[in-house]
């Protein structure tokens, strides 16, 4: 009677296989949002995937020093996190394109500031301090050209985020030019 | 029906003993340690979400490393038989965990915390010497390569400001370290060759009250520029009468040594000609007497000694000129007046009025502080 009872607890507990098959999709799905760099632009979303990712581990090991072993649970949490990193995969792309645009709109914007920066200091006057100011500025325009270079090196190797740091940087300083180059302009005018 | 009543009671009691059994096996199935490791992941989770992965790195691989290995102490245990496995180990590991999770936490909040009050004080410094700096040397005429390395160091500057905004304190502070080297260093540069030019300031001094005193024991005109200040002043009888904007040469920083080296000579001269119309090029000149015997003297020594070529030539026409007023030092070493102050100047001065070139009327600790 005895080995009749261990022999059902063998049986019983050798029930349920472990969801191999979900658990390698689930990682698949996971690897594929970490290669989209989503923990570069939805770091949360991304740190959240990999928690549930983990608890879902915890619950099969669970499951497993189980006598009556439920992966069915689990198994649908698999196929919700497959579903979950197809998502964060997604906003990571739908998050870098927008990184990028703006990066590309920055570049823009601040190659019409530098051309307009070019143009002012002919007109800037030159008189008292002023022309040493602008040799001043000459140098701190190629800095922000020499910046737009690296950055655009960044941009092409797909870095947007460094990219659009210093180009946002630049655009500062190429911007605090031009103010100073048209409030001493129209000092000049009035 | 008393054979069938005793199969019923054998079915029934066999049926009672195996529940019994089954029952007495399932309690004796040791407990995973479920609770404890949610615990252990939970207290990851909130490192992760505490950013300890960036601001107490070590910390929390320690967390992950001493989880993972819960995780496969239990895997382990539950590839062996059901009454054997034993899950110490794995709330050994989770226990550990979660206590690294919980200092990986605290640790994190408080480096970040640190690393952002001590980045935007760093900000807040690096850019007030920026702008005395900038005050300070605006017209000093500083190498174009520290020039550069300033330029540079503002954008690293200006970079830090924009990682330090997004809550990037890490790469905000790689950037803040760069730039305060650069721009330290720049100014410290510039700052020593600024010391170094006004060593001279106790001659200079000599030359001034020697030049203002003639004048007021002649009652005369007598001239003094002032380099540092870029300024040109006019006495009479030892009274300042005049101040005008002077433009120098474009490395007007120290005595004039050689021909060509674009430097505004230091000394006391004296005007030796008068010159307008064609006999000048830029409006109306007073020619000094560069080289002087001093000039020439220092210029022979040095040749003597090596630290200027065999070839070398001393240069001269040395003068106060017009067409100044561009702003900026641009003369080949001569000091360059409007047209309009020329005009005064030249009214003013005669063959002989002393004219004494110095580093800088004031000394660097008045220069530093006006």
């Amino acid at each position: 009677m005895g080995i009749a009872a261990i022999a059902m607890v063998a049986m019983l507990s050798s029930c349920g296989k472990k969801p191999q098959a979900e658990i390698d999709a689930a990682n698949a799905a996971i690897e594929a949002a970490k290669t989209a760099e989503a923990s570069v632009y939805v770091p949360a979303e991304f740190a959240a995937l990999q928690d549930s990712m983990t608890a879902i581990m915890a619950d099969i090991a669970a499951q497993e020093s189980k006598l009556f072993k439920k992966f069915g649970p689990a198994k649908e949490n698999l196929v919700s996190t497959v579903t979950l990193a197809n998502t964060v995969a997604a906003n990571a792309a739908t998050k870098k394109e927008e990184v990028k645009k703006e990066t590309e709109a920055l570049m823009t914007e601040i190659k019409a500031v530098v051309e307009e920066n070019v143009a002012l200091m002919k007109k800037a006057p030159r008189g008292k301090e002023g022309a040493a100011v602008l040799e001043a500025m000459k140098t701190d325009m190629a800095a922000i050209e020499a910046a737009i270079v690296e950055a655009q090196g960044m941009y092409d190797g797909g870095k947007f985020m460094d990219a659009n740091n210093k180009v946002k940087a630049a655009k500062e300083q190429a911007t605090g030019i031009n103010t100073e180059l048209k409030e001493a302009i129209a000092k000049v005018k009035r | 029906m008393r054979r069938l009543w005793k199969v019923f009671l054998f079915v029934f009691v066999s049926a009672a003993a195996i529940a019994l059994l089954v029952f007495i096996l399932v309690r004796l199935t040791p407990e995973p340690p479920v609770e404890t490791i949610d615990l252990a992941r939970n207290a990851l989770a909130q490192a992760v979400k505490d950013k300890a992965e960036t601001y107490s790195r070590k910390q929390y691989g320690e967390a992950k490393a001493l989880f993972d290995s819960a995780m496969s102490s239990w895997q382990r245990e539950n590839e062996r038989f059901i009454y054997f496995r034993d899950f110490d180990k794995v709330l050994s590991f989770a226990d550990q965990s979660i206590k690294k999770s919980n200092e990986a936490s605290a640790t994190a909040i408080s480096n970040s915390s640190n690393l952002k009050s001590r980045i935007s004080q760093k900000l807040k410094d690096l850019n007030n010497l920026l702008k005395e700096n900038q005050d300070l040397f605006s017209t000093y005429p500083l190498t174009s390569e520290v020039r550069h390395r300033i330029s540079k160091g503002k954008i690293l500057l200006q970079e830090a400001e924009v990682a330090y905004e997004k809550g990037q304190y890490l790469p905000a502070n790689r950037k803040l370290t760069d730039a305060e080297y650069l721009l330290t260093e720049s100014f410290n540069t510039a700052s020593a060759n600024r010391k170094d030019y006004f060593r001279s300031y106790s001659t200079w001094k000599k030359w001034m009250d020697n030049t203002i005193s003639d004048s007021r024991k002649n009652h005369d005109y007598a001239i003094i520029v002032d380099k540092y200040s870029r300024k040109c002043f006019v006495y009479l009888s030892g009274t300042l009468k005049h101040q005008f904007t002077a433009e120098l040469g474009k490395n007007w920083v120290g005595d004039k040594r050689v021909k060509g080296d674009m430097a505004t000579p230091e000394g006391m001269y004296k005007v030796t000609r008068k010159l307008e119309g064609s006999k000048t090029k830029y409006y109306k000149a007073l020619l000094l007497d560069y080289p002087n015997e001093k000039d020439k003297a220092r210029f022979r020594e040095e040749i003597e000694n090596g630290s200027l070529p065999r070839n070398a030539k001393i240069g001269g026409l040395i003068e106060i000129h017009g067409d100044g007023g561009k702003g900026i030092d641009w003369t080949e070493g001569c000091v360059a007046l409007t047209n309009k102050e020329m005009d005064i100047l030249y009214r003013l001065a005669k063959v002989g009025t002393p004219v004494t070139i110095v580093g800088s009327t004031v000394d660097l600790h008045n220069v530093a502080t006006r």
